[in-house]
């Protein structure tokens, strides 16, 4: 294949050391995932087991896709995906790392990608619309990878954008991009002096590759290359939680569409608030989506890979402050507002708090025209104030229609009341009640009990218990009701593997043997 | 009390603490009577009308509901706002099911009222 063969010519010199892992972790038959792969691999390959199934994914997928007119589209993937593992994996010192301002590939330390990179360039413009060229370009743009963090970033633009330009651009695919990559990298310099104003020149580059990163994976995030745009969402939600401005201005980009030249400086002085922009932008990336085939399992690797070096780049980053390990791992200060690590981590717990807020919107229903918090909260209070008025008519008025009904309360206790219950008396009804919507009360002396058992309990969730039990009773009432000797046994008979199972978990030991007592006539 | 009984099976923050005041006031019964179980709605509709009473600036407004919803919340004494609002959306949602349980329940047994005549 003609992509070996350009890989052949200029991974000689980094044929050394490669990773065995590696090239036996490769499973398709294409070789040319597997060379790029143990190059890209040399260096910022330090462990894990999960680097080598994403790999293997991302390996094995573009090889299921054989097609010529496909090639572009497996290229730009591998692109895509090479760029957030490399990015994972990347903790290189950021001695090799060059600002990314100058040009589109910007050319890292090593001299045989510098080669690549001018007959990339040159490919890239006198390209006549053939599939194999692109590839080589693409392909091209691993050979610096390992170097320099930067083209992660720029390889996932590719990435972003390859997919939809390839399948009717094949000619145009070097110039669009070119022109988007450009215009990102002076952005990205752009932000570097915003965000590097306090700092030194030093750690403008150490930030460099971390925004890379995180805007790589934020890509990844709203990106509709992925098939599973949930996951990829969450990826970016958990790595650019707050200050995730650059992020949302990327995604924007990257979602208006290459064939749109949207302005990215625009985008750039208005930031929106990073949760909505996220939010928006995922949405507005999934519309476009391609179908992938094996992404679902190459992004939940990258979940984890991001997680761990987002918090070692949390820890390591000069320009940021400090990080808890927590699940927020990467937050960037707003322009303009302090950047001390009490602020910023006021800010997360305030998107935190926000973010819940929206959940008990969802739930408490008409407040989604209240805006505010203070009158949200009101609404919420007025709602659970409600519903628990609510509880306490029904049950008056459930036992108003059933007086006769007793039912042990301590026995229906859940488990934690053990050393309580374990004083009591009577304990001679196992019938334990997920849902004591059907319960009843009962007389002091321990009659049998009259209670419905719902279902084998689903400690945590009362939907089950309840929804199962919803399902139960009209099979139930009427022996329960009109004949209590009836319906003893019966119920004995219905809910006699629930009723065990009821027995161990609700009441303890000294309760299971209290479950044969149940057939016994009930008086 | 005995729908109470059932909000309190999950094993939930919430939850727990219902269950420990269930406890207590099970106990608490033999002596005082159930008067008592009606305390937990009733303070916590003072604090409901703390909330609205004052008219101060939106910090101390949006406090002072966190504390009404506190107190509403079995067990949310104890939490911090932003757990406070996770056990709150449990706890709503398991009184959702609750009630619509109830009113099931409720109706079935009127029906069979009915039809017994």
């Amino acid at each position: 294949m003609e992509k070996e063969r350009f890989f052949g010519v200029n991974w000689q010199s980094m044929d050394a050391g490669m990773p065995p892992e590696m090239n036996s972790g490769a499973a398709a038959a294409d070789q040319l995932p597997n060379s790029f792969l143990n190059l890209g691999w040399e260096q910022p390959m330090h462990h894990d087991a999960h680097f080598e199934s994403a790999l293997s994914s991302l390996v094995s997928s573009p090889s299921s896709n054989t097609p010529a007119g496909n090639d572009s589209v497996i290229i730009g993937e591998l692109i895509g995906r090479l760029g957030s593992i490399c990015n994972s994996g990347e903790v290189s010192p950021p001695s090799r790392y060059q600002s990314a301002s100058t040009s589109c590939y910007s050319t890292p330390l090593n001299s045989p990608p510098e080669l690549n990179l001018s007959g990339m360039d040159h490919q890239q413009q006198g390209r006549g619309g053939v599939p194999v060229p692109g590839n080589q370009m693409a392909a091209g743009k691993f050979s610096p990878f390992a170097a320099d963090p930067g083209f992660a970033e720029r390889a996932a633009r590719f990435s972003c954008f390859g997919p939809r330009s390839y399948a009717g651009l094949g000619g145009q695919f070097g110039l669009p991009e070119a022109g988007k990559l450009s215009r990102v990298s002076s952005s990205q310099s752009l932000k570097a002096v915003q965000m590097g104003a306090s700092d030194n020149g030093k750690e403008v580059p150490v930030s460099e590759p971390e925004r890379p990163v995180t805007e790589t994976r934020s890509k990844f995030g709203g990106e509709a290359e992925f098939g599973n745009s949930q996951e990829a969402s969450s990826v970016s939600d958990r790595m650019t939680a707050v200050g995730a401005e650059n992020n949302a201005r990327k995604r924007k980009a990257a979602s208006k569409g290459k064939a749109k030249g949207a302005p990215l400086s625009s985008s750039n002085m208005n930031p929106p608030k990073p949760s909505d922009g996220e939010n928006s932008d995922a949405k507005r990336c999934k519309p476009a989506e391609t179908d992938g085939a094996d992404k679902d399992a190459a992004v939940e690797p990258k979940t984890e890979e991001n997680g761990d070096v987002g918090r070692k780049q949390g820890e390591e980053g000069n320009a940021k402050p400090p990080e808890p390990p927590k699940d927020y791992i990467h937050v960037r200060a707003r322009r303009g507002q302090a950047t001390d690590s009490h602020s910023l981590a006021e800010r997360v717990r305030r998107e935190k708090i926000s973010e819940r807020m929206k959940l008990l919107q969802d739930l408490v229903p008409g407040c989604n025209k209240v805006t505010g918090k203070a009158l949200m909260l009101d609404e919420i209070i007025n709602y659970v104030q409600s519903l628990q008025r609510q509880v306490e008519f029904l049950s008056m008025k459930l036992a108003a229609l059933n007086p006769q009904l007793d039912f042990n309360m301590e026995a229906l206790l859940p488990k934690d009341m053990h050393q309580a219950l374990g004083q009591l008396p009577q304990q001679v009804y196992p019938l334990d009640m997920a849902s004591t919507a059907f319960s009843y009360a009962q007389q002091p002396q321990g009659t049998p009990l009259q209670s419905i058992v719902t279902n084998s309990l689903d400690v945590q969730g009362s939907l089950n218990p309840l929804e199962s039990s919803l399902r139960r009773p009209p099979t139930m009432q009427l022996p329960r009701l009109d004949g209590f000797t009836d319906a003893t046994s019966q119920l004995g008979n219905l809910w006699e593997d629930d009723l065990q199972y009821v027995v161990q978990m609700g009441l303890g030991q000294s309760q299971g043997t209290a479950f044969s007592s149940q057939s016994m006539p009930v008086e | 009390m005995a729908a109470e009984m059932g909000l309190a099976r999950s094993s939930r923050h919430w939850s727990r603490a219902l269950r420990r005041r269930l406890l207590l006031l099970r106990r608490g019964t033999a002596s005082d009577g159930c008067g008592c179980q009606n305390e937990a709605l009733t303070s916590s509709k003072e604090g409901g009308d703390l909330g609205v009473g004052a008219n101060e600036e939106e910090a101390v407004e949006v406090e002072a509901r966190v504390r009404a919803l506190q107190r509403l919340v079995p067990g949310g004494e104890e939490l911090g706002t932003e757990r406070l609002f996770e056990e709150t959306a449990d706890y709503i949602e398991a009184l959702q099911v609750q009630v619509s349980a109830m009113r099931t329940l409720a109706c079935l047994l009127d029906e069979l009222r009915e039809k017994r005549g």
